[in-house]
């Protein structure tokens, strides 16, 4: 899946994902790296993670999910996957800013699922600095809109691409 | 009124040109009609039942006279020589195409407007009391608080999608002109026992389909909390509102099924958590915003409480002057001036509407009488807030010959009108024909002004655009196998005693609305005490008297 990261598009997409029934730690799969990094449900991450011994480095959020439940385990993330079922589903937006400015998480963000290019200023706002296309989007409109705006209203989080 | 920076005008110029790119991709096939209608509903354009439909941003109900020069050139222009006032104090205009919107936009921007907002579920024009600044029972001046609003609300990174459209009043008077108590937020100004500046806030209320009174959540929020309480509301309400049906998506409902205590308990627990980083704004941005709106030069003397005007000398030799002073002016707080409503509801125009040419007459009155400042009302008509005593005869002269005096204000035909079926996709039913249907049955104004203070509002549909269940009167278009019919409320009231109008028995059909209006005022002339108004008799005695009258005669 085409990624925009740090402002630009890459294709290689090293995570994969723990569905909630299946067994962990991944093996048997022969096309998976056993080093590849491994994304979870916040159920199953917080399952995981009280079953002790949990190597599990990146969430996966539904829109439904209370982000001050990964409060006391972000250190141990890298990535947390924010996922827009519909782009007009703006609860994403409020658990990014969530996860940036009350519990200052420093590591990728990403935006998932119904990601479209227009919306992308506003994730980018609200603290998202990676975003998954389902198909390829043009490199030079993302970045457009990124730097169109010189100027906002309210205080934002750094967009992936200067201005 | 507030003057734009640079800052202001290199966004604008950002935002109309993300518009023409979007619009350029549109009509390239690039975007498809589904995602682009998001992209431009958020700069005010709808598609209605033979066109597009633009509405513009008049923030909290205020225009300089050069501003509303430009809405008469976009008219002209652009347009078919109207436009027209809506209930959230914009202006819309109704056969844009969609090509040329981009240079609706730029010339909008030229002159520091826009339609951010204007409509999509996020945050919508803030709208305040049309008498802000110019009145004596105001506690404070609502209009630095709306622009700050205004300015916070505008591209929220955070509250842009929200599960459905988000509507804040605001009103720094003892008396409530901008009806507060049907908002999703509606604040009203406070001062504490100590004199320090906060808010009321009210939160739930609405008109749509399901209305509701807006409930206390907090008696008393410190006015420096504004924007971080506001915030923690809409974090709340984007988290936890219903998304998977539309028409259970405002806030409304979210407060009624959770109870307001409990939703409260969540406001001030969010609240709590996140108002030290959450978006603030500095005291001195106050500062600098209250110095903008500095209130007319005292011509007389300010009072405390509505003042007399000294009548102006014609009143006694002109009875049409002296009707139109007594219906259409209202007291200013400085003895020397009065403010002025021009009534958007002549006869033959439809509700609201205004010619291209009556644009560029006001403004030219406006800068003559009133500062150069124009307000627009949710009633649907303009006022000039600040016009000196001694000049009200010469600018009646001016207004009457352009059609713009007609004395009716808060009278029977001064209607609070949705466009309806004739331009709206979704209306069931039709509003201008009632409209116009009512206003010829009772085109004596001795009658009118007999009657006394009165409100009909009609809406064509159960969306409530017309806001008819704050209506004394509220008429509600419905459509039962494609004929349309007509259902009454009665006893709804909008200001400080609002209320939600009463069903008054089965609707009525087309052709005998005026009728079954006609026997409700009857009822009301039978029933009332001296100077007691249509909603009391309603609240003394129910809606039995008027049912009887209007189904007995109907039967």
């Amino acid at each position: 899946m085409p990624l925009l990261r740090n402002g630009h598009l890459v294709t290689t997409n090293p995570w994969v994902r723990l569905e909630d029934d299946a067994p962990y730690p991944i093996h048997s799969s022969t096309d998976t790296d056993p080093e590849t990094p491994v994304l979870a449900s916040l159920a199953r991450f917080l399952q995981l993670q009280s079953d002790g011994a949990c190597t599990v480095s990146g969430v996966w959020l539904s829109p439904d999910d209370d982000v001050r439940q990964l409060a006391d385990h972000l250190h141990r993330l890298q990535v947390i996957v924010i996922d827009f079922p519909k782009y007009t589903d703006g609860r994403g937006y409020t658990q990014a800013r969530l996860l940036r400015e009350q519990f200052h998480f420093a590591g990728e963000l990403r935006a998932s699922g119904d990601v479209r290019p227009d919306q992308i200023l506003f994730m980018a706002r609200a603290g998202i600095d990676a975003f998954e296309f389902d198909t390829e989007p043009d490199e030079a409109l993302l970045k457009q809109i990124l730097s169109r705006f010189h100027v906002n209203y309210q205080p934002s989080y750094s967009l992936p691409v200067a201005g | 009124m507030y003057q734009y920076t640079e800052y202001d005008r290199d966004f604008l110029q950002s935002r109309v040109e993300e518009f023409r790119d979007q619009t350029r991709r549109r009509l390239q096939g690039e975007l498809d009609e589904e995602e682009f209608k998001q992209l431009r509903l958020r700069n005010g354009l709808y598609l209605q039942r033979h066109a597009y439909m633009l509405r513009v941003a008049i923030p909290y109900g205020l225009l300089s006279s050069v501003q509303l020069r430009r809405l008469a050139h976009i008219a002209r222009e652009y347009d078919r020589d109207y436009g027209h006032v809506t209930t959230r104090q914009n202006m819309q205009f109704n056969w844009p195409e969609l090509e040329r919107v981009p240079d609706i936009l730029a010339e909008l921007a030229e002159v520091d407007m826009h339609a951010i907002q204007t409509s999509g579920n996020c945050i919508r024009n803030t709208t305040t009391d049309p008498l802000a600044g110019a009145v004596a029972d105001e506690i404070e001046d609502p209009r630095p608080w709306c622009e700050l609003i205004r300015q916070w609300s505008t591209l929220h990174p955070e509250f842009n999608w929200l599960p459905r459209k988000f509507k804040i009043a605001v009103t720094g008077a003892r008396s409530d002109r901008a009806a507060v108590q049907v908002h999703d937020i509606g604040l009203r100004i406070v001062h504490d026992d100590a004199g320090e500046t906060g808010f009321e806030v009210l939160v739930g209320g609405g008109l749509g389909r399901t209305p509701h009174i807006g409930q206390l959540i907090r008696s008393f929020l410190p006015a420096e909390h504004l924007l971080t309480y506001l915030s923690a509301i809409l974090r709340v309400y984007n988290l936890e509102g219903r998304r998977d049906n539309l028409y259970k998506a405002r806030i409304k409902i979210l407060v009624n099924a959770l109870g307001i205590d409990t939703f409260r308990d969540k406001v001030e627990q969010q609240w709590l958590e996140t108002r030290t980083l959450d978006d603030s704004f500095m005291p001195q941005q106050l500062a600098s915003l209250k110095a903008q709106f500095p209130g007319a030069p005292v011509l007389g003397e300010i009072g405390s409480e509505p003042g007399d005007t000294t009548a102006p000398d014609q009143m006694f030799s002109n009875p049409l002057f002296n009707q139109w002073y007594q219906a259409n002016t209202r007291a200013h707080r400085d003895s020397g001036r009065r403010i002025v409503y021009l009534s958007l509801k002549a006869p033959g125009q439809p509700a609201g509407d205004i010619t291209a040419e009556q644009m560029d007459i006001v403004a030219d009155l406006a800068d003559r009488y009133s500062l150069g400042e124009i307000r627009s009302t949710h009633e649907q008509n303009l006022v000039l807030a600040h016009v000196p005593a001694g000049e009200l005869f010469s600018l009646w002269t001016e207004l009457k010959s352009a059609r713009l005096a007609t004395p009716n204000l808060h009278k029977l035909t001064d209607m609070i009108v949705c466009p309806g079926l004739d331009y709206c996709s979704l209306a069931n039913a039709g509003t201008l024909g009632i409209y116009d249907q009512i206003y010829q049955r009772f085109d004596d104004l001795d009658y009118l002004h007999e009657l006394g203070d009165i409100s009909i509002k009609i809406s064509g549909c159960m969306n409530a655009c017309g806001h008819h269940h704050i209506g004394d009167i509220g008429i509600l278009g419905v459509d039962k196998g494609g004929v349309e019919w007509y259902q009454l409320t009665i006893g709804g009231h909008a200001g400080d005693k609002a209320a939600l109008g009463q069903r008054l028995g089965k609707a009525i059909a087309k052709d005998e609305v005026a009728n079954a209006i006609e026997h409700l005022l009857e009822a009301y002339i039978a029933c009332r005490e001296p100077g007691e108004s249509f909603h009391d008799v309603v609240l003394r005695l129910g809606t039995a008297p008027f049912k009887e009258k209007v189904y007995a005669t109907a039967a």
